[in-house]
Formats: structure tokens, C-alpha cells, sequence
């Protein structure tokens, strides 16, 4: 009854010999249906997920994937249909073995890491002396998934970063004496590169010993490069499970019912040329600080900037700077807004509905003399809530939306307000394909209009929709990419390159 | 704790209605209460609570304000800062002649004593409790040293405005009354209340929409300073100044803030219920005064309502922030989730 004996003491893995359509399910869920108030969340959902698989779930946000997930890890009973495990119908303690990692962390952010670990694996901790077993499992755990994490049992989760915070979560899912299903919720979007890599090699290790794993990501090519099945969810039912082998991105966006969108960015991009002619509305003259060294750059007018890297190198701390230019090494010209990237921390005001939360920045330059002008705010939201197609409109409660709903309206609030730069805070992860095509339309569309916006994003294929990216590594800007030399590979190979930087 | 206070945190809640409604219900309760006991005069009674709540929900719309500038926010100078506005509002009306200019007095106390609250909390990040307790305490030694051997009395003029009531309303009532409005239309119509509003709920979110936090908060105990300096200011008018004239407003605008429905984790004003919740607490100590309780007793029933309204608040926002959850697409609540639901 130890929380350290997996993966080496699991289950006994399954023979080999036989094709995964052998393998027991472990987890069954047979016309599974959902609905909260008027909305049909699952629509009959019949989905099997095997001992030593990796089935991948895709989905556009609002297809039901959530309520599914947490209907599989037994926290919603289903209205209708059956959710079995191990073919019998599941009580709760049947469930202590499907465990779940949030893509919005559920830990608690007062406690350390250890004490979080006690909050959701006390049953397979001692009473006795459990802060050192779960710091000692935590650590375990965690060197095993993420080596050079640089987590601390003892630290506060508050205190660590979104990727940071993400792993322990992770960590915290597999934390248990029996696993049988891991369910794992986008939890690349906030890994940087080398994170996500030692995930998937820990579930492939996972899978050897009988586990089988949930995989729900917006990143279809990496799904199809890890899972063993896919299956699409949309409208709240499962309308195609494929086999993973073969299947290439574009056939899992038409069968998620995505018109394929091509990069439309180059079309649009103004030419590169101009860039050294337009007025510069905000720079960095050899910026040093913690996090920064020697950072020089420059935003022109109607520019669109891209901060690139990976995770972690400097990025977030340009934006700080820019939004908060107190040091005498940073200018900048115009007002600015921010798009927060971690929404439910710095994004969502919770009691207010979708119009409170959209004009909450514009609403200081539409007032008079410090007071509201109703009417027109009401206009501004109106045409916003149109613009980005925001689902249940101004008089909704911010928080009844799905996450990418959301974003669009922390993404309006900034381009609501005659902010001339706009800084984006890596703000869509997470969010589907869908809406991030809506969300690079307007960026380009706000930035032909002569404004100006900084992106970092932790998404390299992203940066294509910029007209000039500067890639950062430990601090530093390793390059300057401009127009048509900006592509993924490029800033991959730029970012890794140990012989572009000088440390 | 933060589990607790996010959960309770969101968009709509059982009180979200009317919450101010509580407040007036109760208040009717203990007034049939009374009738149903003294057997007579019940406009008058009606009458004498109208005359005596003012003063209370002038202090308690500034406690109102602070409370809705989000968790930790409160201000607990109000009681030091009543009593010493008390003072010097009757020693400047009696050395100037001028009752004006002693509610000006009292009121620029009042912003004083905040500002020291301000400056600790916003420039030395000392928490507002604290702050506002080693203000409070300040202020208070002032007033010792005033109180001794002082002779003023307050403004006849004043006194006998205050005690005013044609046809039975006290025109104090009515001007306070015309104060909350102004609270109201402050909170929903300028761009002050929305941004307060907007910290409450969440400080990084607001910070990050570009509002100017350090600003909202630092006003906001300013104003509370004034509102309570004036509660000063007409309370030692109407009764007369003493050191512990505001004692008792401390405990009691905190509570009529809660009772009113406003929300002790911030992000939401209820400005009227503080007229119900300050009618329900006056028209409570006349009845206990009836039964013939002591003071202590008073305080002891005050205190457990106080922790019943809050038991009531945070336990029927978290039952229905269950329900909700279930409710919901996970995104929203998950960072809320007590997740030992999985373990």
C-alpha cells in the first residue's frame, strides 16, 4: 500500500502477443448522456478505453470533452447510460484508480507541493509521518517524469511557474497505489518542449506496466504522434475512433469538422521592407535585469513582434518591462493592454458577466469626466461579443463559458480599449483551433490599423503570423527573424542552437 | 482558506437577487417583536431607529467599500477615527463659530488618519489590519490627550438639525438616504466604483485590464476615513463628544456590511442592505433593552448573528457553488475544486 511502487510493481503487463482489441477495458462508457440546464453537454457517448493504450480524445472546445473526462474519472454521474470499470458498474472506489491531471491545476496554491499530495493521495500515505513519505514520492515521481525539474516538495505552488505548477499536477495524478487510467488534460500547453518529451517517454513507460491513458490535447500532431487510437468527439457524441497509425493531421481536423485552415499569414503579413521605416512606438535598450541581459529590441508602429524561445527564457519578463516601463532603459510611446495568458488567475473577473469583463479597460477611455457613458459601452461590447462570435452573448456569466470563450473575451477587453500596443501573454493555450484562426485574423486586422502588439508565444508555429520575431534563449536574444525567414524550424533550430548565444 | 474563497467566488449566488433583502426582513422581525411586546407605539419606534441607523450606515458604507476591495481589505480605525473626529469637529465648531466648518474638521480627520492607514498598506505592504489598527491606534491616544479637560459643547444648531423629524422622519435619515444613492450611482456609474468592483474580484485581473489597483485601494480607505469622520463629526453633535463615542461602531459596521448581503471576499457593494442590516441591529438593542439584557449579552447576541449571516453566506454559496460545479463545463471551476473528490 505504497504510493512509490509504480510504475516498477504495477499490474503485470499485458502479453504481448495480443493486438490492443484484446486488451480488457479498462474504463467502458455506453450511451453516456449529459445535459446541464437546456445545454446538452454528451449526446450518447460510447467510448472504450483499454489496459495499456494511449487513446487520444480530440474535440473543438464545447464538444464535451470535459464532462466526459470527468465523467469517465467518476466526479459527474452520467443522466443516462453506464460508465463500467473493469466491467462491472463502477462505485467510488471503484474510481480511486482512474486519476485525472486538470489543464488548470487543481492543486491548492497556499500549500507546498507536499501538502497538495496529501490533499489527493492521503489514502495511500501514512498517517503518520506523511509529509516526508509524500515529499519523498512526490520527489520520486517527478525526477522520474521531469528530470531537472527543479521542483522543491517544500515549495509553495503558488509560488512556482504555470509549467511548474503543471508537472506537479501531473505528478499528482499518478501519485497512487493503483493506477489502471490516467487522464490527461492538455497538459503540454503550458510544458515547454523538453517537459512534454519526458511526459510522453514516461507514458509510453506507463502503458508497458497496464495503465492505459486518456490523452484530451489540442495538439493533434502530437496526439497522433503518441497515442495508440484517436477518437473525435463533437456535439457531445464520439463519431470516429481511428487507429492512430496513419492517420495524418489533416484527416483529424476534417473528422473533428474543421475546414482545414492553411497559414493565411503570409498573405497578410505587410511587407518586411517596412519594418525599419515605421515609427518605433516602444524599445529596450540593453535591458539587464533578473530573467534579462542586454536585451535590445524595438516595436514600430502597426507591427506585429514576436517573442520566441523556449519556455522560460526571458520572454515574459520583455512583456513585464513593456507594460510596466519604470526603468530608464525602456520607453514607450503609446498606452498599452495586456492579454494575460493564465486566465483564471489573471484573466477572468469571476462575479461579472461576458459585457462587464469585455469593456473593463475600454470603459476608462469611453467615460467623461470618471463617468460611465452606458449606452456607448453597450454598443462596444455588442459589436465585440458579433466580432469574435462569443458564444451566449454580453449577458452571460463570464464563468458559465468553456475556456475558449473566455479567452475571446480577455482577448476583446485588450483590443476593446484604444490601447496602441497590445502585449500577449502566450494567450491561447488551450484554446481550439477554431477560435486561435478567429484570434490571428483580428491580431493582423487590429495591426493594419496601426497598432502595435508584442506576442510571446510558447507555440512556434504561431510566430508565422508575425512580421518580425525575436527568439530568446537564457535571457538573451539569440536572433532576429524577419518576414519569410520566420518558420517553426527555424526558431527550433535557433533556440537550441548552443552556438548562437555566448554562455 | 483560498479554496474556500474562490469557491465562493462566482459570477451568480443564491443572494445574488436581492441580497439587501435579508437585512430589511430581519429588521421587520424584530419590530413585530417589540409590538407584539411593549403592545404600543409602533411608528415610534420606527421613528427612533431611523433617527439612531444614520450614523451607523454612514460608517458602514465606508466599511462597505473597504470590504469590496477584496479579501484582507478592512478598517478597523473607524471606532478611533469616530471618536477623535468627535473632538475635533466640536473643539473647531465652537472656536470657529461655525458648524460647517466642524463637519469639514471631522471629515478631514477622518482622511487623515486613512492616509497613515494608506500609505503603511500600499507603501510598506503592511497587511490593512494591521494598517489600519496601528492608525486606529494613533488616533485613539490623540483623543485621550484631547479629552482631558475639555470643555467645548457642540454646535446648538447642529444639534437641533440633527434632532429634526418632521412627521416623524428625522431629516438625517433623509440625507443619508440621499448619501447611499450617491454610494449607489458611485459604484455603478463612475469609473472609481467599476474598477474597486473589479479589484475585489480579483487584483491580478485587474491589474493586468490596466487599472490603476494601488490608486482604487488607496482612495478607497481615504473615503472610508472621511465617511467615518463624518459619523464622527454628527455623532458628538447629537450626543456629545467622549472617548468612546465610536467604540461600539466598529464591531457593528463590519456587521451590517456583512448582513447586508455585501460579500466579505470582495468584488460586490450592497449599499442598501447596510440600511436594513443597521435598522435590524438599532431596532435589536432596543429590544434587548425592552427584555432588559445587559450590554454584554447585547454584544454576545450581535457577535453570534454576525457568525450565523456568514455561516449562512459561505455555507449556502459553497452548497450552491456544488451544484454548480456539477453544472459546468470544468474549465471554470476547476482551479476551485477541493480535490479530494478524486483521491
Amino acid at each position: 500500500m505504497h504510493v512509490d511502487n509504480l510504475p516498477a510493481g504495477g499490474t503485470a503487463p499485458p502479453e504481448t502477443d495480443t493486438g490492443p482489441a484484446a486488451r480488457p477495458p479498462v474504463v467502458t462508457a455506453r450511451g453516456v448522456t449529459k445535459a446541464y440546464g437546456r445545454t446538452r453537454a454528451l449526446t450518447g457517448v460510447d467510448l472504450e478505453v483499454r489496459a495499456g493504450e494511449v487513446l487520444g480524445l480530440v474535440g473543438h472546445n464545447g464538444a464535451g470533452k470535459s464532462t466526459l473526462m470527468r465523467v469517465l474519472a467518476g466526479l459527474e454521474a452520467c443522466d443516462t447510460g453506464t460508465v463500467l470499470v473493469h466491467g462491472s458498474r463502477a462505485s467510488a472506489e471503484d474510481f480511486r484508480s482512474v486519476r485525472m491531471a486538470y489543464q488548470e491545476t487543481s492543486l491548492c496554491p497556499d500549500l507546498t507541493v507536499a501538502e497538495n499530495m496529501w490533499v489527493s493521495s492521503r489514502h495511500c500515505l501514512p498517517r503518520l509521518g506523511w509529509r516526508r513519505a509524500a515529499s519523498d514520492a512526490v520527489r520520486r515521481r517527478l525526477d522520474e517524469m521531469f528530470p531537472g525539474h527543479g521542483v522543491s516538495p517544500r515549495d509553495r505552488v503558488e509560488d512556482l511557474s504555470l509549467a511548474r505548477r503543471q508537472m506537479v499536477e501531473i505528478a499528482r495524478a499518478c501519485l497512487v497505489d493503483r493506477l489502471d487510467l490516467l487522464i490527461l488534460d492538455e497538459p503540454t500547453e503550458s510544458l515547454g518542449p523538453d517537459a512534454a518529451r519526458s511526459l510522453y517517454a514516461y507514458v509510453r513507460r506507463l502503458t508497458e506496466t497496464g495503465t492505459a491513458v486518456l490523452l484530451i490535447s489540442h495538439r493533434i500532431r502530437e496526439v497522433l504522434s503518441v497515442a495508440d487510437r484517436v477518437a473525435v468527439l463533437r456535439d457531445g457524441a464520439v463519431t470516429a475512433e481511428r487507429p492512430a497509425a496513419g492517420l495524418g493531421e489533416p484527416d483529424v481536423l476534417e473528422l473533428m469538422g474543421a475546414h482545414v485552415a492553411t497559414p493565411a499569414a503570409t498573405g497578410t503579413r505587410a511587407a518586411a521592407g517596412g519594418a525599419a521605416a515605421r515609427e518605433t512606438v516602444a524599445e529596450l535598450r540593453g535591458a539587464t535585469g533578473p530573467g534579462l541581459r542586454e536585451v535590445t529590441l524595438r516595436v514600430g508602429r502597426g507591427e506585429v513582434v514576436g517573442l520566441a524561445g523556449l519556455a522560460g527564457q526571458g520572454q515574459q519578463e520583455v512583456l513585464e518591462r513593456l507594460w510596466r516601463p519604470v526603468r530608464r532603459d525602456t520607453t514607450v510611446k503609446v498606452t498599452r493592454a495586456y492579454v494575460p495568458g493564465d486566465r483564471q488567475r489573471s484573466g477572468v473577473l469571476p462575479l461579472w458577466s461576458v459585457g462587464d469583463n469585455l469593456i473593463v479597460t475600454a470603459l476608462r477611455g469611453i467615460a467623461r469626466r470618471g463617468l460611465r457613458r452606458p449606452a456607448e459601452e453597450r454598443a462596444v461590447v455588442g459589436d465585440w461579443v458579433k466580432r469574435l462570435a462569443i458564444r451566449g452573448g454580453a449577458e452571460a456569466g463570464i464563468t458559465e463559458l468553456s475556456g475558449g470563450n473566455q479567452q475571446k473575451v480577455i482577448v476583446a477587453r485588450a483590443f476593446a480599449s484604444p490601447a496602441g500596443l497590445v502585449l500577449l501573454d502566450d494567450p491561447f493555450r488551450g484554446v481550439d483551433v477554431h477560435t486561435k484562426t478567429d484570434l490571428y485574423r483580428l491580431i493582423r486586422e487590429e495591426a493594419a490599423k496601426g497598432r502595435s502588439i508584442v506576442w510571446y508565444s510558447s507555440e512556434n508555429a504561431e510566430m508565422a503570423h508575425c512580421d518580425r520575431v525575436y527568439v530568446f534563449r537564457a535571457g538573451r536574444i539569440v536572433a532576429e527573424l524577419t518576414g519569410e525567414e520566420i518558420s517553426e524550424e527555424r526558431i527550433i533550430a535557433v533556440s537550441f542552437n548552443e552556438d548562437g548565444g555566448n554562455d | 482558506m483560498n479554496i474556500r474563497v474562490t469557491g465562493s467566488r462566482r459570477w451568480s449566488g443564491p443572494w445574488n437577487g436581492a441580497p439587501w433583502i435579508w437585512g430589511f426582513a430581519a429588521a421587520a422581525l424584530v419590530w413585530l417583536v417589540i409590538l407584539a411586546i411593549s403592545g404600543q407605539g409602533g411608528g415610534q419606534t420606527v421613528s427612533l431607529a431611523l433617527s439612531l441607523a444614520p450614523y451607523l450606515v454612514i460608517v458602514g458604507l465606508g466599511q462597505m467599500l473597504v470590504i469590496t476591495a477584496g479579501p484582507g481589505n478592512i478598517d478597523v480605525s473607524v471606532g478611533s477615527v469616530i471618536s477623535l473626529a468627535g473632538f475635533v469637529s466640536v473643539a473647531a465648531a465652537s472656536a470657529t463659530g461655525s458648524a460647517a466648518v466642524g463637519i469639514l474638521a471631522g471629515i478631514g480627520v477622518g482622511v487623515l488618519v486613512a492616509a497613515v492607514s494608506a500609505v503603511a498598506i500600499l507603501g510598506l505592504s503592511v497587511p490593512p489590519i494591521i494598517a489600519t489598527l496601528a492608525a486606529g491606534l494613533v488616533a485613539s491616544s490623540i483623543t485621550l490627550s484631547m479629552a482631558n479637560g475639555f470643555t467645548a459643547v457642540p454646535d446648538p444648531g447642529l444639534r437641533s438639525a440633527l434632532n429634526l423629524r418632521p412627521a416623524g422622519v428625522p431629516l438625517l435619515a433623509l440625507a443619508i438616504a440621499v448619501l447611499t444613492v450617491l454610494v449607489v450611482a458611485l459604484l455603478r456609474r463612475t469609473v472609481y466604483g467599476r474598477s474597486l468592483i473589479a479589484v475585489g474580484q480579483s487584483r491580478r485581473a485587474a491589474e493586468r485590464a490596466g487599472i490603476p489597483v494601488a490608486r482604487i485601494i488607496g482612495s478607497t480607505y481615504l473615503l472610508s476615513g472621511a465617511l467615518a469622520g463624518l459619523t464622527g463629526a454628527l455623532l458628538a453633535a447629537y450626543i456629545a463628544p467622549s472617548a468612546d463615542l465610536g467604540t461600539r461602531y466598529l464591531l457593528d459596521s463590519v456587521a451590517v456590511v456583512v448582513i447586508g448581503g455585501t460579500l466579505i471576499s470582495g468584488g460586490r457593494a450592497v449599499p442598501v442592505g447596510v440600511w436594513g442590516a443597521a435598522l435590524f441591529f438599532i431596532l435589536l438593542d432596543g429590544l434587548v433593552n425592552l427584555v432588559g439584557w445587559s450590554t454584554a449579552a447585547q454584544n454576545l447576541l450581535k457577535g453570534g448573528l454576525v457568525l450565523f449571516v456568514l455561516f449562512l453566506a459561505g455555507g449556502g454559496d459553497r452548497t450552491a457553488s456544488l451544484f454548480r460545479r456539477r453544472s459546468r463545463t470544468a474549465t471554470a471551476t476547476t482551479t476551485s475544486t477541493g480535490d479530494d473528490t478524486d483521491g
